[in-house]
């Protein structure tokens, strides 16, 4: 798998599929967003993560996104949900460990809700509009909106360099030694980021 | 116009100051121009002079009058459209449609319009069924059309492209090459592709961060094999004094050398 596809199994990307939720201003989705998420986070306890996950099961399904695309996540996500779910059973319990698992789950779910039903320079005009009223005090909102796009970018294909790294790591016969490999994702990380940054500049953007 | 000044480019590295680039003197004012030269050999840092991606040490560079560098350097990028050899670092939005968007923010600040502008250039381009896909869903070559489509959204007059074709195939190289040659914009390209090389009207063959060879492509990719063999160059000028076109060569163009574009 490419980092880029990565990127699109981790947060998922727009197509459009005529649903109701798609026609929703993206304030709303953000709302809802909120509402689904929010709760399971403050409270912690079991029943309110479940519900969260069901409502946001329900509204990704109405919103036509099927089964697998909607819900479907990377097997790295897995490995770090049944990572971080062993470590607080042994630590605490295993509900306790159940309830972060399910609030990791519910928080990438509930993030498709947006990412999936809105094109993303929707969002990115969203975002700039929200932050249009601190540009009296010299914040830039088009390079925020810009900003944060590129980080939600960014973040999946980095996931995505540390698997090609492993991968290039077992071709060539060689035991996984994590610091060695981590080097490596950090070199890739700086090539990427001056990659994006000569892109983002030759088309003059944030100019 | 593109003129080169005593260009010199000097990097920092852990084993001293290394040049990329010096004493280039040249003018380009030629529609279509190919750079050829070895992997590392200065090209890519040649053409990042143009739009600025790369600052030189010594020496100045203008576009059309303007310097790609400080106060003017945003008026310049406007006026130069930049593709890179891999269009997925280019690309910067999910989607094919939304990419060209991306570019057209700058002209135009309705939305919906934006959208239906961006859709009728790809219909043009034949793309319009590619404008919902994910950019990681096309092919290399639908890529790197996408990612042309999205300099040229932006209407510069000088399209600058390293290596363009470098990862497509043959067909898809053979594409791109043909959307290249329909365009008005001059056009400043590296290319291994010696083939293509001598569709164009100028060729310079850089060597060590020098330039070796300026004329036409016949006698310039003639040179560059020789230096890719290791020869030594005893057709360098007989190659460049056959290649003395009159009518082609620039009346103003600097003349410091015998392997130079002749005035």
């Amino acid at each position: 798998m490419t980092p880029g596809a990565a990127a699109e199994r981790v947060f998922g990307s727009y197509q459009p599929m005529g649903s109701a939720l798609e026609s929703w201003p993206v304030g709303c989705k953000y709302v809802a967003l909120l509402a689904v998420a929010l709760p399971a986070f403050v409270v912690r306890q079991w029943p309110v993560t479940l519900a969260g996950l069901v409502l946001t099961v329900i509204l990704l399904l109405s919103a036509r996104l099927g089964w697998r695309r909607g819900l479907g996540v990377a097997p790295g996500f897995l490995i770090l949900l049944a990572v971080v779910w062993g470590v607080n059973a042994w630590s605490n319990s295993w509900l306790a460990g159940a309830v972060i698992v399910g609030n990791l789950t519910l928080a990438l779910w509930a993030s498709r809700l947006v990412v999936m039903t809105t094109p993303a320079p929707v969002l990115i005009d969203a975002l700039v509009g929200l932050t249009r009223p601190l540009a009296r005090w010299g914040f830039r909102p088009e390079r925020f909106g810009l900003a944060v796009l590129i980080m939600v970018r960014s973040i999946p294909y980095l996931a995505g360099a540390f698997a090609t790294i492993r991968e290039a790591v077992r071709a060539r016969g060689l035991r996984g030694r994590l610091g060695a490999q981590a080097t490596q994702v950090v070199i890739r990380a700086v090539g990427y980021a001056q990659a994006t940054g000569d892109a983002m500049t030759a088309r003059g953007l944030g100019d | 116009m593109i003129t080169f000044q005593d260009v010199g480019v000097t990097v920092a590295t852990p084993t001293g100051p290394r040049q990329l680039l010096r004493h280039l003197t040249v003018e380009l004012s030629q529609q279509r121009v190919v750079v050829l030269g070895a992997n590392g050999s200065g090209k890519s840092t040649l053409l990042r002079l143009i739009n600025g991606l790369v600052t030189p040490t010594s020496g100045q560079v203008e576009v059309n009058q303007l310097s790609p560098f400080g106060r003017q350097a945003a008026a310049v990028r406007r006026q130069v459209g930049f593709v890179f050899t891999d269009p997925l670092s280019q690309l910067l939005m999910p989607t094919a449609v939304e990419d060209i968007e991306l570019s057209l923010r700058h002209l135009v600040s309705d939305r919906a319009e934006r959208h239906q502008q961006a859709l009728a250039l790809m219909d043009q381009w034949g793309l319009g069924r590619l404008a919902q896909s994910s950019v990681y869903d096309l092919s290399g070559g639908e890529r790197q059309l996408v990612a042309l489509l999205s300099v040229l959204a932006v209407r510069p007059r000088v399209i600058v492209a390293d290596e363009p074709t470098t990862l497509l195939d043959l067909r898809n190289s053979r594409l791109l090459h043909e959307r290249l040659a329909g365009l008005d914009q001059q056009i400043i390209v590296a290319t291994h592709d010696l083939t293509w090389a001598e569709t164009f009207d100028r060729a310079l063959v850089i060597d060590d961060g020098q330039l070796v060879f300026d004329g036409q492509p016949a006698a310039a990719i003639d040179h560059y094999r020789h230096l890719a063999a290791g020869e030594p160059n005893r057709t360098v000028t007989e190659a460049t004094h056959q290649s003395l076109d009159p009518d082609s060569a620039s009346p103003d163009a600097v003349a410091d050398g015998p392997d130079r574009w002749p005035t």
